[in-house]
């Protein structure tokens, strides 16, 4: 019975080894062409491995500074924010983000306490739905455990009873986390500095203003190639090509 | 001398009008070189302006005779400070009082004041009615000058109170502001700008109490304003921009004030912008700013319709209202700059400049600091400091740990929260970790020093001394036997974080929650929550005495019937109701919560009616048992009984 198992596992071991060496050294070459100044060559070879490999973290981050150096801080703000998604804690994305937007003039609009904000961020919408997840599956398992078992000792009973009230708690924070963070879902940023808000989906349609590039919006509707976009923090509404504007979840 | 107003025959008009006797105004003196004998208003506007004036007299007489409490006051003000020659200012006088009387207007050579509305309100307060009535006139000149307004006398509850005096500045109208139209009433804004500001301008003011100069590196606060013409439409498309490299602007606020305010007599929508303004070089600088905008502007140069003379509306005042409707709206898209003034930007002084001086200009101060008291020489502990104040708090370094020989230190990291919109005011906390290098006893401070532009100095503060402990012996300095080597010139740094190397794994970019294992997983965590309350209900259930006490007695019970049954097959009277007493005790017993063999028929008589089926049978048992011989024909009957009394001991009959 473990044997085919064992020989999928060696066989999937096997197939992925070759893979990450090629990722490797494809991410290296791509890393030499960056180091060279040649960002433009480096654009495209991770843009290659993300396409070929799946979004990577280290491949995002590296994409965004080379956009960052080829001065376009809109495509470098998206590729940080989506390896923020992966990575939310890592200093150098977060470093560079900030350079970018400092760059760009795109300064988020802070919403809440800065403590919350920095609470709710320090953790990826995905970390905090598996804290979510994992407290619920946790108070599952505990219910589950006490009915099968009816924990006769007083020690076991207060110890799942502590469990679970941690995890009720873990459970309540994660949701309020997403909850306050569900607007996410629909945020896009602007790759353009020249990019216009328009008063309809039409290219010919009056541009009511320009957002500048790397500034997040909040992506509505869609209507042919325009989406509408709110602008947050500002009265600034319309419609934007989907050229000039890409939601950070692909 | 009579004012002249060629162009301004509605002046003229008015100032006769008033002359001839207006039944408000009274000139407390007399017009110099006026002429009282002049001929009466003919026009029928100036008939429909008198009797306006009747009616405000009116509602004068109504408010004197309104109940009213509160205290006498006259107020008046301007809506702005200078006007073209030939336009005019707003003048609202604010009468707060009962039994308004006499407004007596003064009299200004060459300055005209025309009545335009009047309004009052009414307010209830606590059982008081305070009336306030509001009169408003255009004030202008044709000559410019600057024309003081002597205070304004009003009579009210029969006591003569007087406004402050005013002063306007009527500016020369060629250069102010093109001449309006024939005949034209006083109104701001109405000429075509001829000074390459139509659409608009910006302009930038450094928001420093006392200073009109910036130290290199400091944070200074601007104010930004976008003055656009008022009645126009305007669509931003742009952040503000510096157009030189002198200065860079920091934290421009998102939300922009919004006024209207005069400038030069002209009327402005003014939008304001608060941030900071920063150089790295001294010198002198034009603060050169711009901003990307659609502006729609009304074109004033455009023909004008004629009118016909005579009519109803033939008046200035109606022809220069529908001018202004009539007007046709021009739209460009326009770079809003402001003017090329210059800021001095000073270098600091190096002078006195302190040794561990990271080139923070601003006021701070320590909030709080945190040094552990013992300490071991070579494990580190962690420092912290928090230093509040304004400034520029990007060059803000960690305080200095002092003394600095017997200490190294680490870099930390620093938390920045802001306490305004542009984080001109904050406070920054500094966590750093530090190594003992000297065992023994010593005093510890922390130290910072920052230059204090307000004082032109250099300033350091430092915290109470701390007395902290050192155990362990002195740290060997490696370093001090090494050759020295000149230090190699710094090279800026990038402040780009370079490349990553590693590879990290394949991971999706939508989180969980916005996929379907999402859900699956939450269900499934219910499902157990249920699953396991479902199985600890059995289990208590299972185990529950009460329930398990019932069971017994119900199988007691039924044994016991089934004896009586068995008994009554073989007609045995006396089995026959031992087990049918037995089960009715059993019943008994679980009812009342009592041993079942306790219960006796002198207590059933005391607790159950005698009519009743149980003390029925009990008494046809005990009949049977002690009084004679059991007939066994009656067995039937008994069984029924019994079965009676049964039902009537089953919980629903109580």
């Amino acid at each position: 019975m473990n044997r085919p198992l064992r020989l999928a596992a060696c066989l999937l071991l096997l197939g992925s080894t070759p893979l990450h060496a090629a990722a490797s050294s494809t991410l290296e070459q791509a890393n030499q062409r960056f180091a060279a100044g040649e960002y433009a060559d480096a654009v495209t070879a991770y843009k290659q491995l993300l396409t070929s490999e799946g979004p990577r973290a280290s491949v995002l981050y590296n994409l965004g500074n080379s956009y960052q150096r080829l001065g376009q801080y809109g495509p470098a703000i998206l590729a940080y924010e989506r390896a923020r998604l992966l990575t939310p804690r890592d200093p150098d994305l977060l470093a560079n983000l900030a350079l970018a937007r400092q760059a760009a003039a795109a300064f988020e609009e802070t919403r809440r306490n800065p403590r919350i904000d920095a609470l709710l961020y320090h953790f990826s919408r995905h970390e905090w739905s598996w804290l979510v997840v994992g407290s619920a599956l946790l108070l599952g398992g505990l219910a589950g455990l006490c009915g099968v078992l009816g924990l006769p000792r007083r020690g076991w009973r207060n110890g799942a009873l502590t469990a679970a009230a941690l995890a009720s708690l873990a459970l309540m924070t994660g949701a309020t986390a997403l909850y306050l963070r569900g607007d996410e879902a629909a945020l896009g940023i602007v790759l353009s500095a020249t990019a216009g808000v328009r008063l309809s989906p039409f290219d010919k349609a009056e541009v009511l203003g320009s957002p500048g590039a790397g500034r997040s919006v909040r992506l509505g509707a869609t209507s042919g190639a325009f989406h509408y976009v709110e602008v947050p923090g500002t009265s600034l509404r319309g419609w934007m090509a989907d050229t000039e504007v890409t939601a950070i979840f692909p | 001398m009579v004012s002249q107003f060629p162009r301004s025959n509605f002046f003229r008009k008015v100032a006769d009008w008033r002359r001839a006797g207006c039944p408000i105004h009274r000139s407390p003196r007399a017009l110099p070189g006026s002429n009282q004998a002049r001929a009466p208003i003919t026009s029928l506007t100036h008939q429909m302006l008198a009797c306006l004036w009747f009616i405000a007299a009116g509602i004068f007489t109504s408010s004197c005779l309104a109940p009213h409490a509160g205290a006498a006051t006259v107020d008046a003000t301007l809506d702005r400070d200078s006007v073209p020659a030939g336009n005019g200012a707003l003048l609202s006088l604010t009468i707060t009082g009962n039994r308004v009387g006499q407004i007596q207007l003064p009299e200004v050579e060459n300055l005209i004041i025309q009545g335009r509305d009047q309004s009052r309100q009414i307010q209830m307060n606590a059982g008081q009615t305070i009336v306030s009535l509001t009169c408003t006139y255009a004030v202008g000149s044709n000559t410019p000058g600057t024309y003081q307004i002597p205070p304004i006398a009003v009579s009210i509850d029969g006591q003569q109170l007087t406004t402050k005096p005013l002063t306007l500045k009527v500016l020369d109208a060629a250069a102010a502001q093109a001449p309006t139209p024939s005949g034209a009433p006083p109104a701001a804004g109405q000429a075509p700008d001829t000074s390459g500001k139509r659409f608009g301008f910006l302009t930038v003011e450094l928001l420093i109490k006392d200073r009109n100069y910036l130290y290199v590196g400091e944070i200074a606060p601007v104010g930004i304003r976008a003055w656009l013409p008022e009645d126009s439409r305007a669509q931003l498309r742009s952040g503000i921009q510096p157009e030189g490299k002198a200065f860079t602007l920091h934290n421009v606020s998102e939300r922009p004030q919004q006024g209207t305010e005069i400038k030069d007599g002209k009327r402005y929508t003014v939008i304001t912008w608060y941030g900071g303004i920063s150089a790295t070089k001294a010198g002198k600088y034009p603060a050169s700013l711009s901003l990307d905008a659609t502006v729609a502007v009304r074109d004033t140069s455009a023909p004008k319709p004629r009118r016909r003379n005579g009519g109803p509306f033939d008046d200035p005042l109606f022809d220069s209202m529908m001018d202004r409707f009539n007007t046709p709206m021009i739209q460009e898209d326009v770079t809003l700059k402001s003017d090329d003034e210059e800021i001095e930007v000073r270098s600091l002084p190096t002078a006195g400049r302190p040794d561990g001086f990271t080139g923070a200009v601003g006021d701070f101060k320590f909030e709080s600091a945190d040094i552990p008291a013992s300490w071991k020489t070579g494990e580190p502990q962690q420092i912290s400091a928090s230093l509040s104040g304004s400034g520029n708090f990007a060059l803000l370094g960690a305080p200095t740990i002092v003394p600095p020989d017997a200490w190294k230190i680490y870099p930390g990291k620093s938390d920045l929260t802001p306490r305004d919109a542009a984080a001109f005011s904050a406070s920054k906390r500094f966590q750093f970790s530090a190594v003992a290098r000297k065992g023994g006893k010593q005093d510890v401070t922390l130290s910072f020093s920052f230059f204090d532009p307000a004082a032109a100095a250099y300033k350091t503060l430092t915290t109470s001394p701390k007395p902290v402990t050192v155990s362990g012996a002195d740290l060997v300095d490696v370093q001090t036997n090494t050759p020295t080597v000149a230090p190699e010139p710094a090279k800026p740094k990038d402040p780009l974080v370079g490349q990553h190397s590693a590879l990290t794994p394949v991971a999706s970019l939508a989180p969980l929650v916005a996929r379907p294992e999402f859900t699956r997983l939450l269900a499934l965590g219910a499902t157990l929550c249920v699953l396991g309350q479902a199985l600890a209900w059995l289990r208590r259930r299972r185990t529950d005495p009460a329930r398990l006490a019932q069971a017994k007695m119900e199988m007691a019970t039924r044994e016991a019937l089934q004896a009586a049954a068995n008994c009554a097959d073989r007609r045995d009277v006396a089995g026959f109701f031992e087990a049918a007493r037995r089960a009715i005790q059993l019943r008994l017993g679980a009812l009342w919560n009592q041993p079942a063999p306790a219960i006796t028929l002198a207590e059933i008589s005391a607790r159950i009616p005698a009519e009743s089926p149980v003390a029925r049978f009990f008494h046809e048992a005990d009949l049977s048992a002690y009084g004679r011989h059991a007939a066994d024909d009656r067995l039937p009957h008994w069984r029924s009984l019994l079965a009676e009394a049964l039902a009537s001991l089953t919980p629903s009959a109580g």
